[in-house]
Formats: C-alpha cells, sequence, structure tokens
C-alpha cells in the first residue's frame, strides 16, 4: 500500500475512534455535560479547519474570509430548514438536505468570489479575501425574511413592514439572525466530518491535489508543464467553500440562536490558527491542533481570565516545540523504536515536514 | 518529404521591454531530432528566447512555428501541450513534493481521470495511476533517479535536481525540449554523464532538443549547429566548430 493512503487511513481511524470513544462516554454520563457539550463544535471546527488547509495548505494561498463561505452555508441551510420544517419532519432528512442546499450555495459564492479574487496571488489575495468575508458578514446582517399568509417578504436594512400580524413568523431578523431547528446530532457531525476528511484527502492524492501543489511550489514551472493553474486554483478553492458552507449548515442547526456577527473576521483567524498550528498541509495536524485549541479555553473556563493567557502559552509552546530541532530529533528517535518497525514500508521514507505531530 | 521538415521555426521574431530591445529579427530554424545550442555573453537575451518560445513572455514581433503550427503569443500551458516543454536556469522544482510526484505533475495531461473520479476512487483512478507510476519510474531510471523516488525534491544535491527538472520535462511528452544551462553547477564528471543522458533522450524518445550554455566544451560536443546571440542580435549561425572559430564570435565572447 501507498504511504499516504495507509497515513490516510491512520488519520481518519484516528478520527473515528476519538469520536466514538468520546460519544459512548458521555452518553453513558462519564464525560460530564460540559465535556459532552464540547463534541458537537469540535467535530464542526476540525471540518472548518480541513476545508481551510486545502486552500492555505494545499493551494497555499492564505484566505481570510473562511467564515464568510461558513456563513452563507448557515443560513442558507438554515432558512432552508425553517422553511421546509413543516414538510419535512423528520429531523435527519431535513438537515441532509439542508447540508445538500447550504453546501451547493457556498460552492456557488466559492465559484463568484473565486473568480475575481483568484486572479490575484499572496498577500492580495489575502486582503480581497477578508474584505469579501466580512461584505458576507455585512449583508446578513441587514436581512430581513418574514413568512405570513400572504407569502415569503423580504426587506434589506430595514424590518419588513406590512405583514399579516397574526400568522407572521419571523424567519431572519437582521442582527438577530435565525433560530434554526436544531437539527444537528454528534453523528451527523461525524459522518459529514469523515465524509469531507475522505474528500478532500482522496482529492489531494489525486492528479487534482498534485496539480495544486505543483502551482503552489512553483507557479511558472507548474504552467510550463502544461498545468491550468486558473482552473485547479478555483477547484480547490470552491471545493474548500463548499465544505466550509457544510460545517456552516451543522453550526446553524446546533445553536437556538445564530447571530451574524459570530462570522466575523476573529473566526476566520481562530480558524487560520489551527490550520497553521496544526502544520501547512497536514490534515492529521488541522485536526489535533483544532481539538487542543478548541477544547482548552472550554476546560479551563474555571481559571476566568487566566484561560486566555493559558491559550497564548499553549499557542507560543506548541510553536517553538513543533519546529525546534531538539524535539524533531527527539520525535525521529521514537519512530526508529523497534515496536513502529512493523508499520514502516521497507525503502527509506524521509520524514515529511507536517506529518510529525 | 525530402528534406526533415522543421521541428521549430522562428522568423523575425522580437521582444521590446519599454525602449530596450531585448531581442531583434530572430531567425531560426531546428530540424527534427537536431541538437541545436543558443549561446551568447550574459545578458545576450538566450533565456528571453526561451520564454517567448514558451509564451512566458508575448513577442512585439515575429512568428514561432511548432510543427508547422503557429503557437505564437499562445499561454505557456497551451505551448506545452502543443509540444514545447522546458528546464529553468534557476531550477524550478516542486520542492515540497516527492521526486515521483514531480514527475508525475508533468505526466498531469497524459490522464484523463477527473477530479471526481479521484474522490471517488474509481477503477480509472487506481489505473491510471498505476500507469503514471510505472511511466514515472522509467523516466527516474533513465536518469538514475529511481533509488531515490521518495525523497523530497529540494534534498536533492544540484545536478540530481537539474536532471529530475529534464525528467519532469520529457513526462509531458514533448517534441522540442529546451534547456536552459542544464550543465550549470555541474562537475566535469556530472557534465559528461549529462552530454550523455541528451544523445541518449534524443534517440530513445525522438526528441529535438534546444539547449543554452555557457559551457563550451558541453556545446562544441554535442550541438550540431549552433546561434550565437549579442545584445539580442544574432551574431553568428551555423556548424557548431566553424561558428566558434568565427573571430566576431571570439570578438564577442572574450571582448577586443
Amino acid at each position: 500500500m501507498k504511504k499516504t493512503t495507509l497515513n490516510n487511513i491512520i488519520t481518519c481511524g484516528m478520527v473515528l475512534v476519538l469520536f466514538i470513544v468520546c460519544g459512548f462516554l458521555s452518553s453513558a454520563g462519564v464525560l460530564g455535560s460540559k465535556l459532552s457539550g464540547l463534541l458537537i463544535p469540535i467535530g464542526i471546527y476540525i471540518i472548518l479547519s480541513i476545508s481551510l488547509n486545502l486552500t492555505v495548505g494545499i493551494l497555499g494561498e492564505l484566505s481570510l474570509g473562511h467564515a464568510g463561505f461558513m456563513c452563507v452555508g448557515a443560513y442558507v441551510g438554515g432558512v432552508f430548514s425553517i422553511l421546509v420544517q413543516d414538510v419535512v419532519t423528520v429531523s435527519w432528512l431535513r438537515i441532509t438536505l439542508a447540508i445538500i442546499v447550504g453546501g451547493i450555495a457556498a460552492a456557488i459564492f466559492g465559484i463568484l468570489i473565486g473568480i475575481p479574487v483568484l486572479r490575484l496571488r499572496g498577500d492580495y489575495l489575502a486582503i480581497v479575501t477578508l474584505g469579501f468575508g466580512e461584505i458576507i458578514k455585512s449583508i446578513s446582517n441587514n436581512i430581513y425574511l418574514v413568512k405570513d399568509v400572504n407569502g415569503l417578504h423580504f426587506s434589506f436594512a430595514s424590518p419588513v413592514s406590512g405583514t399579516d400580524a397574526a400568522t407572521a413568523v419571523d424567519i431572519f431578523k437582521g442582527a438577530q439572525g435565525i433560530k434554526a431547528p436544531q437539527d444537528t446530532t454528534l453523528l451527523i457531525v461525524v459522518i459529514v466530518l469523515m465524509i469531507s476528511l475522505i474528500v478532500i484527502m482522496n482529492l489531494v492524492d489525486s492528479k487534482t491535489g498534485r496539480a495544486c501543489m505543483a502551482i503552489r511550489d512553483n507557479y511558472i514551472a507548474a504552467q510550463s508543464v502544461g498545468i491550468n493553474v486558473t482552473k485547479y486554483r478555483l477547484v480547490a478553492f470552491v471545493v474548500s467553500a463548499a465544505i466550509a458552507g457544510v460545517a456552516g449548515v451543522l453550526y446553524s442547526h446546533s445553536l437556538a440562536v445564530l447571530a451574524p456577527k459570530k462570522f466575523d473576521y476573529n473566526l476566520s483567524i481562530l480558524i487560520l490558527v489551527f490550520v497553521v498550528l496544526g502544520g501547512l498541509g497536514s490534515m492529521r495536524g488541522s485536526i489535533i491542533a483544532t481539538i487542543v485549541l478548541y477544547a482548552l479555553p472550554e476546560i479551563f473556563r474555571e481559571v476566568g481570565d487566566y484561560r486566555m493567557l493559558i491559550y497564548a502559552i499553549v499557542l507560543i509552546a506548541m510553536m517553538i516545540f513543533k519546529n525546534a530541532p531538539y524535539f524533531k530529533d527527539l520525535f525521529e528517535k521514537f519512530k526508529a523504536l523497534p515496536v513502529f518497525d512493523k508499520f514502516r514500508s521497507k525503502n527509506k521514507v524521509k520524514a515529511v515536514g507536517g506529518e510529525s505531530k | 518529404m525530402s528534406e526533415a521538415a522543421p521541428m521549430l521555426e522562428i522568423k523575425n521574431l522580437a521582444i521590446q521591454f519599454g525602449g530596450l530591445k531585448a531581442v531583434d529579427n530572430l531567425n531560426l530554424t531546428i530540424k527534427k531530432n537536431q541538437l541545436y545550442g543558443l549561446i551568447g555573453p550574459n545578458g545576450a537575451g538566450k533565456t528571453t528566447v526561451f520564454n517567448m518560445l514558451t509564451g512566458v513572455y508575448k513577442p512585439t514581433a515575429g512568428t514561432i512555428y511548432l510543427d508547422g503550427e503557429n503557437i505564437t503569443g499562445k499561454s505557456p500551458a497551451q505551448i506545452n501541450k502543443h509540444g514545447i516543454a522546458r528546464t529553468f536556469q534557476n531550477i524550478r522544482l516542486f520542492k515540497d513534493m516527492s521526486v515521483l510526484d514531480n514527475v508525475k505533475v508533468g505526466l498531469h495531461n497524459q490522464k484523463k481521470y477527473t477530479a471526481i473520479e479521484g474522490v471517488l476512487r474509481l477503477p480509472r483512478y487506481f489505473r491510471e495511476e498505476k500507469e503514471m507510476d510505472e511511466k514515472a519510474l522509467e523516466l527516474l531510471r533513465v536518469f538514475e533517479l529511481d533509488s531515490e523516488k521518495d525523497t523530497l525534491s529540494s534534498n536533492l544535491p544540484y545536478g540530481k535536481q537539474r536532471k529530475l527538472e529534464i525528467a519532469r520535462a520529457l513526462a509531458t511528452n514533448p517534441k522540442l525540449l529546451l534547456l536552459d544551462e542544464p550543465a550549470a553547477g555541474m562537475n566535469p564528471n556530472e557534465t559528461a554523464e549529462l552530454m550523455d543522458n541528451i544523445r541518449f533522450i534524443i534517440e530513445k524518445f525522438d526528441m529535438t532538443v534546444l539547449l543554452i550554455e555557457h559551457d563550451m566544451k558541453l556545446v562544441s560536443g554535442i550541438c550540431e549547429e549552433v546561434t550565437v546571440l549579442n545584445f539580442g542580435q544574432e551574431l553568428a549561425q551555423g556548424i557548431t566548430t566553424n561558428v566558434l572559430n568565427d573571430p566576431k564570435v571570439i570578438t564577442a565572447y572574450l571582448g577586443e
């Protein structure tokens, strides 16, 4: 078996085992309500960080607007669920449909934003994606949608007027956001997470992924071997946006109320921190970094204000230890232990940076 | 056909950057299976010619025919699909990818499975990936790089990086191979080995090669014909030994 295939299976297995064990522990009541409550958001954030890793790690373009795509998915999926709530009463079916609708909506936004944005590279691209992320948030902040006997009423920037007061139901209430049905369960999150992980890993380990990495490593050389640079940049960007949209759908269905201000610049940066600390291009790294860095502030909530101090220390420590030669050597020695002999393929394989976690 | 049709034909090629005429009125014909040299002092415009041939720069005037087809002004990726592959003076490998993957990127356009087939792992993915692996290994074997297929390309020694670049270019199945200073930074042994490699490529892959070189030993050793460029102008053209003994050429290289 190829080394990458084996690595991917290990990563998938790791995530699956982790969530199954935690799921059982939480249903048995061992885990406590606080930690159990973290499982769904952690799953959602893992989906977000692996999808951003596709843009940042594989395609090599810094995107600071990832929360924007999540926002599109969250609201399109959420509004869809509210509208079909009376028709589709089975919650798993409803959220499946919402995931499809939200994912497609985010993909469409990915194409619309990707076409102008991907003409740029590097810092310029980062700044423009940041702008688009903020635009999406601000637009969501001003959408008012009301349903009554006469149908749907839409208004931008000011509350809807002239509705039938007796039957009017707020669907989208500007800055207050939406109240989507709480359909997200841990099982659904884990299924979606596994599918996203497999899709991204298979995409990376194919012709398409190699083309993207070639573009990342050397733009001119990639063109010189006949790679359609624009096409592959767009493919990676759109897949990344679509998966972020799916995570958004899960997110909106896991909260009682979801306000647009949640999808601000800080959220994009938070996901980027997970990706960068986990190691660019390493899905396993993203997963581990997300779990550690998301759980940490929540676990240390009791220590109050000090928790952000601990968070900062952990960030710095991870950055130092990940790249310190001493720890790299230590890790190599650890990997060279006879215990791991049976996992090693016979031919000499150099350790690839980022996978070493 | 009485005489072999020209593989590459350049007519009145010129490019201007602002007021500077980097290359002016260049004419060049390369026959099939020929090994042609493009030489000249630093700054003569040799690499600029390569960049125009591969679509990195758009020529201001003139036309380029590859195997009878006009390819002037096409994009680099299109030109590669028409059959020109190149290496770079300053090595441009995909440095965070393995040696094998570098060559597999070169094979990209020859395999047709789609992104969806790749994600769903349909049979065509496995079949074509296997074919790619085999083809890539075969190419690496030519340059004796097959034992290092899993090494990161940036960890290869310099000479091998140059060879890998040639292997990657060959993977795109070109009709014409452009080598930009392939022997730069190589020791005499490596250069000799490279000369053998280039001869082998021309025979085995039925290739036509245009190369830029400073190493006169390499040029006089393997190039049948050369063109000498100086300040963007053609200085001399013809059979290698004759051209290299031309007083004009010697003056251009060594000064008066």
